[in-house]
């Protein structure tokens, strides 16, 4: 399958917008999966082992050449959450690309089998997603 | 724009790689989100019914080509994803890469 996403990637138009969600593995990232990719964008939590993951796939995504890596922090609850995140970046030299809150409407979506845009549109997390979103993209 | 969304299971990547993928369509952006999951689940955060998951054929198994650097698609994206890809809400284009009942192969 690796082969497989890396051909795609490769074969996608540079003026289109694409989106992969990959495998949680480093170990599929040490592959070469995302190697056509202008950027990797890692999802953690603001816990230890999420971050730790976050920081190996950052790393792993610098060595296949990917000129963008960073971390994206989700589920933050308060101040406390977000300063754990800024430090581990902070000590790992690694940027924070956005910050979705910790918004009780993304569980509840997946517990109705809806789509969060559809279930809550109007919610805290999917604004921060929308302006995420900009931001990836106004990166170029 | 190639993005690559990963993170740990249960990071929400899924959550995010989706939401972003319908936004980005809804403000004129062409959008192909890619489920490069063993265990896909990204039609469901873009708004896709499972049942029309179930009806996708699998990737052909003559889907790449060797080439000397490695491999290459052996027809056009846009003919993979004329055959095998769902569109979505917002307009958004699915290709998923493992067929639920075919997890773990490839």
């Amino acid at each position: 399958m690796h082969a497989t996403v890396r051909s795609v990637i490769e074969a996608a138009p540079d003026g289109d917008v694409c989106i992969l969600d990959t495998e949680a593995s480093p170990e599929h990232l040490a592959r070469g999966t995302a190697r056509y990719a202008d950027a990797l964008y890692a999802v953690v939590e603001p816990y230890y082992k999420s971050l730790e993951t976050g920081r190996r796939m950052a790393v792993l995504a610098h060595d296949l050449g990917l000129e963008r890596v960073a971390l994206i922090a989700n589920k933050v609850r308060d101040e406390h959450d977000l300063d754990a995140v800024r430090e581990f970046a902070e000590r790992h030299d690694l940027d924070i690309v956005g910050v979705v809150p910790f918004d009780e409407a993304m569980p509840n979506a997946e517990r109705a089998g809806a789509a969060p845009l559809d279930f809550a549109p109007d919610t805290r997390a999917i604004a921060a997603i929308g302006e995420l979103a900009e931001t990836v993209v106004s990166r170029g | 724009m190639k993005l690559t969304i990963a993170g740990k299971g249960g990071s929400g990547k899924t959550s995010i790689s989706g939401t972003m993928a319908r936004l980005l369509a809804r403000s004129g952006r062409n959008v192909l989100a890619i489920d490069g999951d063993s265990n896909p689940n990204l039609a469901l955060t873009l708004g896709i019914p499972v049942e029309r998951m179930n009806e996708l054929p699998t990737l052909p198994r003559d889907l790449l080509r060797r080439t000397e650097n490695g491999t290459e698609l052996s027809s056009t994206l846009a003919e993979v994803c004329e055959s095998h890809s769902l569109t979505g809400p917002d307009g958004v284009t699915l290709l998923v890469m493992a067929h639920p009942q075919h997890a773990g192969t490839g």
